[in-house]
């Protein structure tokens, strides 16, 4: 799918974030998550964000989301439009019911009382949770909670919807059916950024990718061939570790 | 979020966090008006039990003064902790931030009302009338309240922006504990410049005395004291409100990464 006749939904440009670390460790203790960091976002497209952990990709998706605001440059969505994180898990309290949880959830990302109401069914139903829907969180195996999550948040209607290493979740078949909504979500025009440091899962959903290596963007473009670079950098990497142990 | 789905969100959590603290306890709701009432039973077996305060039903007294008390105290205290402590929610959703002590001021509403109620039948078995001084518990709750909530917002963003403010937090409140005549008579200090002087600058001496002197002497409080206090701490709510809507992202930034 060509994505350049589309709308830019939202662009940073030149963004970066830095904070105080507040122990004097190195730059002054001044911590840079993003330098400069520029890129659009287009109307309908599947974009993902790869990297290894703590690069700065879950703060890429907060700046988008407006959890946070860059220390430079600037954040750029359309006006009218509004992206959030899909979020699994928002605020579970352990001893409340997984309905009560829902709920609360469904509230905070954005539904009045009685929308979250009428979610909770749809919500029971397709987390497979059962009778245990009703049973405290805190009696809930890592999968269910999961379940749970995963199944509150995809209730969330929003324009760009960021997705944050979500689809590893559950078992097997859970994981399977979550992929599938997922899928059903892009297929249907959804706006979607989708971060994860699994090539596999970034080629396979996504149309275009970027690369980011300590908050800075290394490359961009088509999903399969920068997936591809980044593999091999990857790989090389795990050369030049092996190579080290061998010498010491 | 508009301001009704904000007022619903603050009255559900609250309400959540009631029942999750409920489910935790064997005696679940009882703890609510229990809690306070051992700290009474505690204060009242110091002093009157062991250091022999001739204070006339010393035990109504202290009632008034620590019941209040522990809802400003807990509250506020609570609240200075709640934005750091949902951290969680914070790094995922772009909510306003006034959302987390408020919740937690509602929860201590909801038990502080319950509290009240208690308060007032041991008023009236122990013998003493509902007057129509008890109208001006409005204004004086109302009051009691707004500084509660500014309070609560001050601590909330001190304690995000630097940790260290929290266990001074705590000690700032035993400090009003003592300073603000909960087990001693503010009328009684001998010294009327020195009564003065404390009502003038302790908002919380303040309002403990107008409770008594309504709810036992029904005498109406210094009303232009009262209210000068309500503008004040309403004018600081505004401006916290007003503030932390600007400084949302550098909130949640300093809760995040402290």
């Amino acid at each position: 799918m060509s994505v350049s006749k589309h709308r830019v939904m939202l662009s940073l440009d030149k963004v970066s974030l830095s904070y105080h670390t507040g122990r004097k460790t190195f730059d002054h203790g001044v911590h840079r998550v993003l330098d400069e960091v520029s890129m659009d976002l287009y109307e309908g497209e599947t974009l993902g964000i790869m990297g290894r952990n703590g690069v700065g990709k879950t703060t890429m998706l907060r700046l988008m989301a407006g959890i946070l605001a860059p220390t430079r440059g600037k954040v750029v969505i359309q006006p009218g439009k509004k992206a959030a994180l899909l979020s699994l898990g928002l605020g579970f309290k352990p001893e409340l019911s997984g309905r009560d949880n829902a709920l609360l959830s469904a509230m905070l990302q954005g539904s009045s009382l009685e929308q979250a109401t009428t979610f909770l069914d749809s919500i029971a139903e397709f987390s497979e949770l059962g009778e245990s829907f009703d049973a405290p969180v805190k009696n809930y195996s890592a999968g269910m909670r999961s379940r749970l999550g995963f199944t509150t948040a995809l209730m969330t209607h929003v324009d760009i919807l960021l997705v944050d290493e979500v689809l590893s979740v559950g078992d097997a078949h859970f994981r399977g059916k979550a992929q599938e909504a997922m899928k059903n979500r892009i297929m249907g025009g959804q706006t979607v950024v989708f971060v994860s440091h699994m090539a596999d899962q970034v080629a396979k959903l996504c149309n275009r990718v970027i690369w980011l290596d300590q908050g800075k963007i290394v490359d961009q473009g088509d999903a399969v061939e920068v997936t591809d670079a980044y593999n091999a950098s990857v790989a090389e990497e795990r050369k030049i570790a092996a190579a080290k142990k061998l010498l010491r | 979020m508009y301001f009704s789905q904000y007022l619903r969100l603050i009255d559900v959590m609250a309400r959540m966090a009631l029942r999750a603290d409920a489910t935790k306890f064997f005696l679940g709701y009882i703890w609510w008006v229990l809690e306070p009432l051992l700290f009474v039973a505690v204060f009242y077996f110091v002093f009157s039990v062991i250091l022999g305060s001739r204070e006339p039903d010393f035990i109504i007294f202290l009632m008034v003064g620590k019941l209040t008390y522990v809802w400003f105290a807990k509250s506020v205290t609570q609240a200075s902790t709640s934005i750091v402590s949902s951290k969680g929610l914070v790094g995922q959703i772009d909510v306003p931030k006034t959302l987390f002590p408020m919740a937690v001021i509602q929860e201590g509403l909801y038990k502080q009302a319950s509290v009240f109620m208690l308060l007032f039948v041991v008023l009236l078995a122990t013998g003493y009338p509902i007057t129509a001084t008890w109208w001006y518990l409005i204004p004086l709750m109302l009051v009691n309240y707004l500084m509660i909530v500014a309070c609560g917002f001050v601590g909330a963003c001190l304690v995000a922006m630097v940790r260290d403010f929290q266990p001074l937090i705590t000690l700032g409140m035993i400090f009003l504990m003592f300073t603000s005549g909960i087990f001693w008579d503010i009328r009684e200090l001998g010294d009327p410049h020195k009564t003065e002087l404390l009502l003038a600058v302790n908002p919380l001496a303040f309002l403990l005395d107008a409770y008594r002197q309504i709810l036992m002497h029904e005498t109406p409080p210094d009303m232009p004291h009262l209210l000068t206090l309500g503008a004040g701490f309403g004018a600081l709510v505004c401006l916290m409100v007003l503030a932390m809507r600007r400084y949302s992202q550098f909130l949640a930034l300093k809760a995040l990464t402290a």
